[in-house]
């Protein structure tokens, strides 16, 4: 008995001391993808804590490949381990569905932002989650390898010249690349030695994700699913998402300009490296791009001859999560990240995503800092977000969806049939759909 | 009744960690996984749905797919692999000039741990890898090691093998040094040769350590998982999708959890049959009975 009293009274002595010290330093903690990400969310978190020396913001940094297995896994179990989660715009109505993230609280004014992006981050007519960015894809193009081949690059922005929003939407609008046009450039500037590729003409930067894929099919006059958000038959496999496929195919096969299996931000590594003439990627790539000391150009985002100018918009949304026991401080800090003057600046600054925040949204359009290339490049994405972005489709089956377009065009590149491929993923995606429909 | 109370205590005190750790970590999961397979839990609360999850399974053709990719891998690699620790196992125990150096290498695998051994097999076997370039300096076109519905499976294979037999190997040397030399002796003054000495005296009295390794090994490669998830994702075209690829997808993509556990739940009653009639097979009478 005495050891048990004993015991206890420590036990007590503990929980006595350790309550006021709780009180006061309020650990948060994060989770958010690994790299870039962290590194702009750590600045974000400096200019927080430093106005707020009672909290601690603990960052859990997880790669991009693991991200939303951890995310799923981790929110699922109720672990209260984390206070915000970082949530991809169209995974919103998945977790809200499931209870996963509190209300967003309704004394946060988010007046400032455009009202598109926080539409996403509504499920039920109840805002989830609020946006932390958007995002904007371009084509990037190394011009001494174009030079070097003897060919026209596209045109787009580029160091030494200056660009107002006015010049940009002209580039936008009536020069932009078409796909027949780069994989006619690519052919010229894919280069072999042996049986080995020494310099590729293009690849995407995120191998078969439906983000960046998505307007392939639907510039072509399909969507990617039927609005019901269950259905894929009629969508996926019909004859514009076949033209899309066999393009994406004869990237890898045909005409052999893309390196199969490219992982998570290997494009940007391969153009740095002068062995990739073009890409496809974020306007994130920028501050890597500007250090690798190769001459490029950035161009808008092509579509298909024929087809609608359509581009890859959303980017990530912050949440906190439903199991919190913070949620005061959680709603705080997300406020501060994503609404207030001195966060949407840091994150601005530190990432180079295109922001949502209407005041520097503007101030890209009419600032002078904004002329000068690179960060005229930005323009491009106010451009693209106003005229051509198109969301993802909103379903409560989304992460399924992802992974059956992800599988299909992992294969097609492969070398498995069109036809085949995206017969499979429409079969994939409506079992597993109706699994959650029920 | 004094002098018995005591041990039995002592016993159950010394027992008490492994009995813990049985049920926590092996008991408990087990119930769970069972109880959750007869649940819904795509939505945010758990509702029952009894054996919904099962006929939908035995329903869905992408299970069957899977299932038949699941066998047909085990069905190869795991006679593979004994085979060759086997074969490695005699080769390590012989004598022969720079013995000691082959030694070193066939233990080499084990001191790789196993996401290193797949990073490492990933960068060799890339398009634009080490083994590509040492079949283009042959004269011979690089092959799609990873990204081919024909090859993928194989490589895999090659793979876990390559990983996985010295480990089985170290066993069997322990049941070849069992074996007693005079049993040798005897065979060599009555004239037999080598490969029936192999067949006729080495392979039956291994045939407790073999036991245990194919049963080991069929449970490891029944649930095999790492590799398959760093380098094909049970791609292409699904020829890589085994059963624990796919209760992985359902529960941690999809969110499935209720399919993920009823996956689980017939592997492991596959993998109960299996092991039983491996032992029905091969475990024969007891010694000395």
């Amino acid at each position: 008995m005495k050891m048990w009293n004993t015991a206890l009274a420590i036990s007590m002595v503990a929980a006595m001391t350790a309550v006021p010290a709780l009180a006061q330093d309020k650990t948060l903690n994060m989770i958010v993808i690994e790299g870039g990400d962290t590194t702009a969310m750590q600045a974000v978190v400096d200019a927080y804590t430093a106005a707020h020396p009672g909290t601690k913001i603990n960052l859990q940094p997880y790669p991009f490949a693991q991200f939303f297995q951890v995310a799923e896994l981790r929110l699922r179990s109720k672990d209260t381990g984390i206070d915000l989660v970082y949530v991809d715009a169209p995974l919103v109505a998945s977790y809200a569905s499931r209870g996963f993230l509190a209300p967003i609280d309704a004394s946060i004014d988010t007046s400032t932002l455009v009202s598109a992006a926080i539409d996403a981050g509504k499920y039920d007519t109840t805002q989830f989650a609020l946006p932390i960015n958007n995002s904007a894809q371009v084509l990037f193009y190394n011009k001494k390898l174009f030079a070097d081949a003897g060919i026209t690059a596209p045109d787009g922005l580029t160091a030494g010249q200056n660009a107002s929003q006015a010049d940009v939407d002209t580039l936008g609008s009536s020069k932009r690349w078409t796909w027949e046009q780069v994989a006619d450039a690519a052919q010229k500037l894919t280069v072999k030695d042996g049986g080995r590729t020494t310099q590729y003409g293009f690849t995407v930067e995120q191998f078969g994700e439906l983000y960046q894929l998505q307007p392939l099919g639907e510039s072509l006059g399909t969507d990617v699913i039927a609005p019901d958000g269950v259905t894929a038959k009629g969508y996926l496999d019909s004859e514009a998402w076949v033209k899309a496929g066999t393009y994406w195919s004869s990237l890898y096969n045909e005409w052999a300009v893309s390196p199969k299996s490219l992982g998570y931000g290997e494009a940007a590594q391969l153009f740095g490296n002068g062995q990739l003439a073009m890409f496809a990627g974020g306007t994130w790539n920028l501050p890597i791009l500007a250090q690798t000391g190769v001459d490029f150009g950035v161009a808008p985002f092509p579509y298909f001859e024929g087809g609608k100018v359509l581009t890859p918009t959303g980017s990530w949304y912050v949440g906190v999560n439903a199991a919190s026991t913070n949620q005061a401080e959680a709603f705080d800090f997300a406020k501060f990240l994503t609404t207030s003057d001195e966060g949407t600046r840091v994150w601005f600054k530190a990432l180079n995503q295109l922001p949502v925040s209407k005041p520097l949204l503007d101030e890209i359009s009419t600032s002078a800092d904004f002329d000068a290339f690179p960060n005229n490049v930005f323009r491009l994405g106010v451009y693209d977000s106003l005229n051509t972005a198109k969301a993802r489709p909103v379903t409560a089956a989304y992460g399924q969806l992802q992974d059956a377009f992800r599988t299909a065009f992992v294969d097609m590149a492969n070398g498995v049939a069109v036809k085949d491929a995206l017969e499979s993923a429409v079969q994939k995606f409506e079992s597993a759909a109706a699994r959650v429909a029920r | 009744m004094v002098r018995s109370k005591t041990p039995l205590f002592l016993l159950a005190v010394l027992l008490a960690p492994a009995l813990v750790g049985l049920v926590v970590f092996r008991l408990y999961p087990i119930a769970l996984a069972v109880s959750d397979s007869f649940f819904n839990m795509l939505r945010g609360n758990q509702v029952f749905v009894g054996l919904d999850n099962y006929v939908a399974l035995f329903t869905d053709s992408a299970f069957w797919k899977s299932l038949q990719v699941t066998l047909w891998f085990n069905l190869l690699i795991n006679p593979i692999q004994i085979a060759l620790a086997l074969g490695l196992a005699l080769l390590y125990v012989q004598k022969f000039k720079g013995v000691a150096f082959y030694r070193v290498l066939f233990l080499i695998p084990i001191g790789v741990s196993l996401p290193t051994a797949v990073i490492i097999w990933r960068i060799m076997l890339s398009p634009d890898g080490l083994a590509n370039g040492v079949l283009n300096i042959a004269g011979v076109p690089g092959q799609p090691w990873l990204t081919s519905e024909s090859l993928a499976l194989y490589s895999i294979i090659a793979i876990a093998t390559w990983k996985g037999i010295s480990y089985w190997m170290i066993f069997i040397i322990g049941g070849l040094q069992n074996i007693s030399p005079e049993i040798y002796d005897a065979a060599r003054v009555d004239g037999i040769k080598p490969w029936q000495r192999l067949v006729f005296i080495t392979v039956p009295l291994l045939r407790p350590t073999l036991l245990f390794v194919l049963v080991a090994d069929v449970s490891i490669n029944f649930l095999l998982f790492a590799p398959i998830f760093m380098l094909t994702q049970g791609g292409p075209a699904d020829s890589t999708n085994v059963l624990m690829y796919e209760a992985f997808k359902s529960g941690f993509i999809f969110g499935d959890m209720g399919r993920a556990m009823a996956i689980i739940v017939v592997v492991v009653v596959i993998l109960l049959l299996i092991v039983g009639l491996q032992f029905r097979l091969l475990a024969g009478k007891p010694e000395g009975k």
